[in-house]
C-alpha cells in the first residue's frame, strides 16, 4: 500500500501516468454507487474530505486473489469511494481466438479460470458444438459432467482456503490443499495434466476415463464428505468467522441483479438462478440435485451457498459414476469433419491420418454468417461464449462472458461504505479469478 | 485520446447473417426461443425493430441504434427482462455499419433470454449508453470502448477497461495486428531512475516510445 | 611463502565466513511469490503438505519485497503489469534472485499476443527458467534447488583478491550418487545407465 498525494499526481506516478491519473480522478468524480444508494449528501453532514486518505492496494497484494488493484478513498476506516482497476493480466484472448481454429483455441480457455479449467473447456466445446450443430455421444456427456463437477469442487476449495487465510486461519489452506491434491491426482489420471487439462474436444472428449481414475474418484467421494463436515463444524459456529462474515457485504436482491453479478453471489442473495437449471446442458436435466439458495445476501450466506454447492456436486458425481457403469459407447462423434478421429485410426490408416491433419488444419466450420451463444454454470457463475462464424475454421468473433468480470464489477459497489478491514473478506467472498476477468 | 490511428490492413469482410431453420440444433434451448417477445417488440416499436434472426433456436432482434435505450427499458419494465447477462461489440469490417453491439438480456421469472443488436457506423462510432436502465452495463460498455473504440453516449465513467489509458489503439478492431503495434506499449526502465525501454521486437522495428509516456501529462481534467 | 594449506592463501574471513553466509542464505531463501496466473496455483501447491517446500527452508513466503530475496514470477506478464513487477523488483534488497516459472514468464509461451511481454527477461534479470505450462510443483522445487546452488557459488571478495587463483569449488548441493568406487560424483546421465557405473 502506498499513499498518493492528491495535489500532484504526476510526481508520484512513475508509470502509466495518464492511466493512473484517470483512475485517481475517478475517486473524485460523482456517480458513485454509494451516493445512488444513500441519496445525495445533506448539508449538515461532516465533510469526509477533511480527513480523507487515498490508498492504493494492489496489483501486487496477497489478499487480492491475483492482480486486482483497488484505489480507495478512506474516511477514517470507512471506504468512501473505490475504483477497481483490472487488466493486469490482459493478453487479448478474444483477439487470439480470431486467429486460431476452434480446437486450437480450446487450451486457451484452460488459462481463463485456472481454478476450474475443465468447466471452461466444456463451455467452449459446447459453444462451438452449438454453433456447428454437433451432437455429442452420451458417454462423453456424462464424463464431461462428472469432471466439471469435480472442477467446481477444486475451485470452491481454493476459495475456501484462500478466503480463510485472509481471515487469519492458515491451517485451513493446508487442509483444503490436501483434498485439492487428491483432485489433481484424479485429473492427472484422466487427462495427463494436473491443472490445465485440455481434455474436452469438440464433439466429445480426448480419451475415455480409465478404471484407476474411477477408483480414485470413488475414494475421493467416500472421503470428502467427512472433510466438509469437519470444516462446517469448525466454521459454522466459529465466533471469529461469524463476526467477520455476518452482515458484511450485504447485497439485496435488487442490487445484485442491477450489478449483474452471477453464480454463488446471485444465489447468496436469494435468486435461484443457475444455468444448470435455467438452460440445462449436458445431462443436468437427468440428475437429481438442488440449487442452494440463501436469502441474507451477506458474506456468510455466500459461504453457505458454496459449501452446499460442494455437497451437491458430490451428489452429481455419485450419479455420474453410477451412470458411467451402464452407459457405454463412443466418446467422440464418428465424423471426420466434426471431430478428431481416434488415435488408432490415425496411426493405422491413411484416411485417419488425413482426417487428423485436416481437422488440425481447418477443423470444424460452422455455417457462414451465423452466431450463437452458449452458457454453462462455471464455479464462478454464468460462463458464456458468443461465437460468430464466417464459414471458415476460425471464429470471426468469439466473445467471452466471464463471470468474474461481472462479479468484480459488483465489488466496487460492495466496497463503498464498508470498512477497510473487511476489504479482504469482500474480495474473497466474490471469489474473482483475474485470468478470466481480464480476458 | 485518439480513437485509433488507421493502419494499412486488408481483410475479407463477413457476409450478412443467414437465416437458418430452427429446431434442428441438438443444443437449442427453450429459453432463447422467444417469439412472443419479438412480437411484443414489433407491436410496440414498429419501425425501430429492423430485422429478426433465428439460428439454433436463438432469437436476435436488430433494433435501431437510437431507440435501444427505450427498447431495453420496455423489456425491463414490462416484459421482466431484468438482468443484463452480456454486452459486447463486434467489428464486421464492412464499409457501412461496421460495428455492432449486442445485448443479452435474461428474464428470471419467465425463464427467457433475448439478444438485441444495434449497428454502429464507423464514421460515427457512438452508441447510446444503457447504464440508466441496466447499471451492470457500466463495465461492459467500458470494455467495448477499450476494445472497439465505440463511444457510449451518457456513460458516467468511460475509461479504458483493460489497456492503460496511455494506449492509443483499440485492439479488437480487425485492422489491429495480433502482435500489437511495435512500441505502443513500453517496458519499464532497467534502472530505478532510467527511461522506458522497448522489447526487442519493437526495437528491431526501430520504434521509439510514444510521446505520451515520456512526459507526465495532466491534461485529463480539460477533457 | 607457501600458501596456507587450510585457506588456500586467502584470509580466513573471506573464505569461511562467506561460505557460511552463502550456506545460510541458500537454506533460508524468502521467496516473493509474484503470482500472476495459473502458475501461481502450482506455486501454492508447492507450499502444500504434499510437496512441502519447508524442506528447503523457503516456506516463508514474503509478500513484501523488502523482506524477500527471491522473486518467483509465475504467470504471463502483461505490459501493464510489467511496470509493477519491475518496481517491486527494484524495492527488493540485494542480493536477490529471480525465477521465471512456466512458459509464459520465460518466453511469452502460448500467449503470442499484443498484451503479453514475450518473456519477463525483457525487463528482469532472470536466474532460472522453469519450463512447463504450468510446471509441476516438483519442477519449481527443482528451480529452487538451482537457485540454492547458485547462492552457494556466489561471488565473494576472495575471488578477486590475492593471487588470482579461484577458490576451490564448493561441495555440490544435489544429492550425490555414491559409486562403487567411493564418494565420487557422477553425471546424471549415468543414472540411466546403471550397469556401466
Amino acid at each position: 500500500m502506498s499513499m498518493i498525494s492528491k495535489e500532484n499526481f504526476s510526481e508520484t506516478l512513475k508509470f502509466w501516468p495518464r492511466h493512473n491519473e484517470a483512475l485517481y480522478r475517478r475517486l473524485e468524480s460523482k456517480n458513485s454507487w454509494l451516493e445512488e444508494r444513500r441519496g445525495p449528501r445533506e448539508k449538515g453532514d461532516p465533510d469526509p474530505l477533511e480527513n480523507e486518505m487515498v490508498l492504493n492496494i494492489g496489483p501486487q497484494h496477497p489478499a487480492t486473489h491475483g492482480v486486482l488493484r483497488c484505489a480507495v478513498r478512506l474516511d477514517g476506516e470507512t471506504i468512501e469511494r473505490c475504483a477497481v482497476d483490472i487488466g493486469f493480466l490482459h493478453r487479448g484472448i478474444e483477439k487470439m481466438a480470431e486467429n486460431k481454429t476452434y480446437q486450437e483455441y480450446m487450451p486457451y480457455t484452460d488459462r481463463m479460470d485456472y481454478l476450474a479449467p475443465y468447466a471452461n473447456n466444456v463451455g467452449w466445446c459446447l459453444a462451438v458444438e452449438k454453433a456447428a450443430g454437433i451432437e455429442v455421444p452420451e458417454r462423453a456427456q456424462w464424463i464431461r459432467m462428472l469432471m466439471s463437477e469435480l472442477s467446481r469442487i477444486t475451485s470452491h476449495l481454493i476459495w475456501m482456503g484462500v478466503g480463510l487465510m485472509d481471515a487469519g486461519a492458515v491451517s485451513v489452506f493446508l487442509w483444503t490443499f490436501r483434498y485439492r491434491e487428491d483432485l489433481y491426482t484424479i485429473f492427472d489420471h484422466v487427462c495427463g495434466a494436473r491443472l490445465t487439462v485440455s481434455h474436452s474436444r469438440i464433439g466429445g472428449i480426448a480419451s475415455d476415463i480409465p478404471d484407476d481414475a474411477i477408483d480414485l474418484i470413488e475414494a475421493f467421494v467416500a472421503d470428502f464428505p467427512d472433510a466438509i463436515r469437519g470444516w462446517e463444524k469448525l466454521l459454522n459456529r466459529n465466533r471469529i468467522w461469524i463476526d467477520r462474515n455476518v452482515g458484511v457485504g450485504v447485497l439485496s436482491r435488487e442490487e445484485v441483479i442491477a450489478l449483474g453479478m452471477t453464480g454463488p453471489n446471485l444465489r447468496g442473495s436469494g435468486i435461484p438462478h443457475d444455468i444448470r437449471v435455467f438452460e440445462p446442458y449436458l445431462k443436468y436435466d437427468e440428475v437429481d440435485f438442488t440449487v442452494p439458495v440463501r436469502e441474507d445476501g451477506d458474506c456468510f450466506s455466500r459461504y453457505h451457498v458454496r459449501m452446499e454447492e460442494m455437497k451437491e456436486s458430490l451428489k452429481i458425481v455419485r450419479q455420474c459414476l453410477e451412470k458411467l457403469k451402464t452407459v457405454r459407447g463412443p466418446i467422440r462423434v464418428d465424423d471426420a469433419k466434426r471431430s478428431y478421429p481416434s488415435k488408432d485410426e490415425v496411426y493405422y490408416s491413411m484416411e485417419g491420418l488425413i482426417h487428423d491433419f485436416m481437422y488440425t488444419d481447418t477443423g470444424v466450420c460452422p455455417p457462414r454468417g451465423i452466431w450463437s451463444y452458449h452458457a454453462v454454470e462455471a464455479p464462478k457463475g454464468e460462463l458464456g461464449f458468443y461465437i460468430q462464424s464466417d464459414g471458415t475454421g476460425r471464429p470471426f468473433r468469439a466473445r467471452i462472458n466471464a463471470p468474474s468480470f461481472s462479479n468484480i464489477q459488483g465489488l466496487e459497489a460492495l466496497m463503498e461504505g464498508a470498512l477497510i478491514g473487511d476489504m479482504v473478506m469482500l474480495i474473497g467472498t466474490i471469489d474473482p479469478v483475474l485470468g478470466e476477468a481480464d480476458k | 485520446m485518439a480513437t485509433g490511428r488507421s493502419l494499412p490492413f486488408h481483410f475479407t469482410p463477413v457476409d450478412g447473417p443467414r437465416q437458418t431453420e430452427a429446431g434442428t440444433n441438438p443444443h437449442a434451448k427453450d429459453t432463447t426461443f422467444v417469439p412472443d417477445t419479438v412480437e411484443a417488440l414489433q407491436g410496440r416499436f414498429g419501425g425501430a425493430v429492423l430485422e429478426v434472426f433465428l439460428y439454433a433456436g436463438e432469437h436476435t432482434v436488430y433494433v435501431d441504434r437510437s431507440s435501444v435505450v427505450d427498447v431495453c427499458r420496455f423489456l425491463k419494465e414490462e416484459l421482466s427482462y431484468e438482468y443484463l447477462a452480456d454486452l459486447g461489440g463486434i467489428d464486421l469490417f464492412t464499409d457501412e455499419d461496421r460495428f455492432e453491439v449486442f445485448y443479452n438480456l435474461v428474464s428470471f421469472s419467465a425463464k427467457k433470454r433475448i439478444r438485441l443488436k444495434i449497428r454502429v457506423p464507423e464514421a460515427e462510432p457512438v452508441a447510446p449508453s444503457i447504464t440508466p436502465v441496466f447499471a451492470a452495463a457500466n463495465w461492459n460498455e467500458r470494455e467495448c470502448w477499450d476494445m472497439f473504440g465505440i463511444r457510449f453516449d451518457g456513460h458516467p465513467d468511460l475509461r479504458r477497461m483493460y489497456m492503460p489509458e496511455d494506449f492509443e489503439y483499440h485492439p479488437l478492431r480487425k485492422e489491429f495486428p495480433l502482435l500489437g503495434v511495435p512500441g505502443s506499449l513500453p517496458l519499464p526502465p532497467q534502472a530505478p531512475e532510467a527511461g522506458l525501454t522497448l522489447d526487442p521486437f519493437a526495437a528491431a522495428h526501430g520504434s521509439k516510445p510514444v510521446k505520451s509516456f515520456q512526459e507526465a501529462r495532466s491534461d485529463l481534467a480539460d477533457q | 611463502m607457501a600458501p596456507d594449506p587450510v585457506t588456500g592463501g586467502e584470509g580466513f574471513l573471506t573464505t569461511r565466513v562467506d561460505a557460511v553466509l552463502n550456506w545460510a542464505r541458500s537454506n533460508s531463501l524468502m521467496p516473493m511469490p509474484m503470482g500472476l496466473a495459473c502458475c501461481a496455483i502450482e506455486l501454492m501447491a508447492m507450499a502444500d503438505p504434499k510437496y512441502d517446500v519447508a524442506r528447503f527452508g523457503s516456506e516463508a513466503m514474503r509478500f513484501s519485497p523488502r523482506q524477500a530475496d527471491l522473486m518467483i514470477v509465475a504467470g504471463w506478464v502483461s505490459y501493464k503489469m510489467a511496470h509493477t513487477i519491475r518496481r517491486v523488483w527494484d524495492q527488493m534488497a540485494d542480493p536477490k534472485w529471480c525465477i521465471a516459472v512456466g512458459a509464459c514468464a520465460s518466453t511469452g509461451g502460448m500467449h503470442r499476443c499484443y498484451g503479453v511481454v514475450q518473456g519477463c527477461d525483457n525487463f528482469l534479470p532472470v536466474d532460472v527458467y522453469v519450463s512447463g505450462c504450468p510446471p509441476r510443483p516438483e519442477a519449481i522445487i527443482h528451480a529452487l534447488m538451482d537457485i540454492q546452488e547458485k547462492v552457494r557459488n556466489e561471488y565473494t571478495a576472495a575471488d578477486d583478491s590475492g593471487s588470482g587463483d579461484r577458490r576451490p569449488e564448493p561441495a555440490p548441493l544435489r544429492p550425490r550418487v555414491l559409486t562403487p568406487g567411493g564418494d565420487r560424483v557422477i553425471s546424471p546421465v549415468a543414472l540411466y545407465d546403471q550397469e556401466n557405473l
